[in-house]
Order: C-alpha cells, then sequence, then structure tokens
C-alpha cells in the first residue's frame, strides 16, 4: 500500500475493536436494564397469582 | 374533592405517558439505529494528526492527515450523558416533589430517575472509558470532566446503597431525596466544569464550533433517539414497580383480615 494512505488509515484498523466494544457494551447496559424490568414483570405476575389464590380460598371458607 | 383531584394528579401506570411510551421507546430504537449507520456512514471522518508526504485523493476529496475512527464513538457518547443529566433533574425535582407532600409515590417516582440515570452514566462511562484508552492511551485520567462526572456517579451508586440499608420507609425516602439532590447539584458543576477549567483536555465540542452540519444532524438523531428510550425505559420501569407495590399492598391488606 501507498505509505501515506497507509499512514492516514493507520488509526482505524487499532481503533476498531474499542469502537465495538464501546457499542456492544452500551447496549448491553441497556439490554440488561430491560432484562431487569421483564424479570420484575415476571415476578409481579407470581405474586399476583398467588394473590389470586389466596383469595379464592378465603371466598371457600367463606361459603 | 379537592383531595381526589390532587390524589388524580399523582404519578401513576396507566396514564397518559403510558399511552406514547411504547411509540417513543419504538421511536427511540429506530432513532439510535439509523443514528448509528449515519455515524458510520453518512458522517465525515475527523482528521488527526498531519502525515508526511503529499495528500492523498480519498472519496472525491484531498486527505492529508490521519482518519480518526475513535471519534465515532462521540455520537452516542454525548447523547447518553445528557439523558442521564435530564433523569437527574427528573429525579430531583420528585425528590423537592417528595420533601414537600411526604407522598410515597414521588419516592418511587424519584427512585426509578435515579435507576435511569444510572444505567446512562454506565453507558457514557463505558463509551467514554474506551475512547479514553485508545486516543489518550490510559483507562482513566483525572480530568476535571471525568472526575466530576466520577464524583456524580458516586453519589448515584451511594444512593441505592442508602436505600438498601435503611428500613424504616419514612426516613429512607427522606434522606434518599436528600442524597439525590445533591446528585443534581453536581449535573451543573459537571457541565460547566469544561468551561470553568480551561486547561481541560475536555472538548467544549459546541462552542468551539467543533462540528460539520452532517456531525450535528447525526448527533441531533442520537440525541432525540436516546430521550425517548429513556422515557420509554423509565414509564416501563415506573409501571412495574408500581403494580409491584399494588400487588403487595393488597397482599398486605389479605394478610390482615
Amino acid at each position: 500500500m501507498n505509505p501515506v494512505l497507509a499512514e492516514i488509515y493507520s488509526t482505524i484498523i487499532p481503533s476498531a475493536p474499542y469502537i465495538i466494544a464501546a457499542y456492544a457494551l452500551m447496549w448491553a447496559a441497556l439490554l440488561i436494564y430491560v432484562f431487569m424490568i421483564v424479570r420484575g414483570l415476571k415476578k409481579t405476575e407470581a405474586q399476583m397469582s398467588i394473590l389470586e389464590e389466596q383469595v379464592a380460598e378465603l371466598r371457600a371458607q367463606n361459603k | 374533592m379537592a383531595n381526589a383531584k390532587k390524589s388524580h394528579a399523582l404519578p401513576e401506570g396507566g396514564q397518559w405517558p403510558d399511552a406514547i411510551a411504547f411509540w417513543a421507546t419504538l421511536a427511540g430504537t429506530v432513532l439510535t439505529t439509523i443514528g448509528f449507520l449515519m455515524a458510520f456512514f453518512f458522517a465525515g471522518p475527523v482528521n488527526g494528526a498531519a502525515v508526511d508526504g503529499l495528500p492523498e485523493m480519498i472519496g472525491g476529496q484531498m486527505v492529508s492527515s490521519k482518519l480518526l475512527l475513535s471519534q465515532k464513538i462521540f455520537y452516542f457518547h454525548m447523547p447518553v450523558a445528557i439523558v442521564s443529566f435530564g433523569a437527574l433533574a427528573f429525579a430531583g425535582y420528585y425528590s423537592i416533589r417528595f420533601l414537600m407532600t411526604k407522598n410515597q409515590r414521588y419516592d418511587t417516582c424519584a427512585k426509578v430517575a435515579m435507576e435511569i440515570s444510572l444505567v446512562f452514566v454506565i453507558c457514557t462511562m463505558i463509551t467514554g472509558d474506551l475512547w479514553t484508552r485508545f486516543e489518550w492511551g490510559v483507562w482513566w485520567t483525572w480530568d476535571p470532566r471525568l472526575t466530576t462526572y466520577l464524583i456524580l456517579m458516586l453519589i448515584i451508586i451511594a444512593y441505592f446503597v442508602l436505600r438498601n440499608f435503611i428500613d424504616e420507609p419514612e426516613r429512607r425516602s427522606i434522606y434518599s431525596a436528600v442524597v439525590s439532590i445533591i446528585a443534581l447539584v453536581d449535573v451543573p458543576i459537571c457541565l460547566m466544569i469544561t468551561r470553568m477549567i480551561p486547561s481541560s483536555i475536555h472538548p467544549v465540542v459546541l462552542r468551539e464550533g467543533g462540528m460539520t452540519g452532517d456531525m450535528g444532524m447525526t448527533v441531533g438523531v442520537c440525541m432525540i433517539g436516546m430521550i425517548l428510550l429513556g422515557f420509554g425505559l423509565y414509564r416501563l420501569r415506573f409501571r412495574q414497580v408500581r403494580l409491584a407495590q399494588r400487588v403487595q399492598a393488597l397482599k398486605d391488606e389479605l394478610e390482615e383480615n
């Protein structure tokens, strides 16, 4: 390759891993947070099911 | 009647912001994707140090300096930092509202806003640190902007540590609100530090006119996308936390009876 062109492009390849890592980790952080919200929702749904069972038991007792 | 009106104004899951939250998240995802593509295929490369020898013709332009690809990190670094500041502003507002009214709902809002700010602070730190490592050759330097931002991150972490250590709800909310307001005080310091200490190596891009039209447009698209994503995530988390609180309240009432 032309030495001037090689020098012009010299920072492209060495910086690529840092750029890829920056974007990947940033999106990973946001996805982890979304995952945490979804997990919280599932936990709440499970609690809701327990609550429904308790209400059903109470109704049965009152009959 | 007045009380009913007042309680109706309290933030709650299912209110009008939730109606647009999904579309905001979707638009945010689309815009950040477009912004990502614009950063690499639309915004021109930034020139670094001059090269020895005659300029070369690249893409119809004479280039006589090194091309800095690492600058592409900036298109997302600045928007996520701005969103972290915005989330802190909301957290501070809700904390003040809590201290004024002692209504736990505002504490919930502040806590969720603090979570959002922490997520975006982490994103800022990741993108900034990887840029620092490549451009400055170090993982960390005590640059004024970096130092004030690190202090901000530590205050936010301290907020959550504090919340976990105090069991009594009202005392926990009061102390958390104070810490949240302290974090908010650090925001303008963080923003203005590069102007207050001109020797800082952190660039003041807008004041120095360091952005061309294509760069500004790319940053704008990423910025709007990130703001919409931040809003969408806030509403989603708030809705989930409120649902959990309501289920817990019902459970407690059922156990009492």
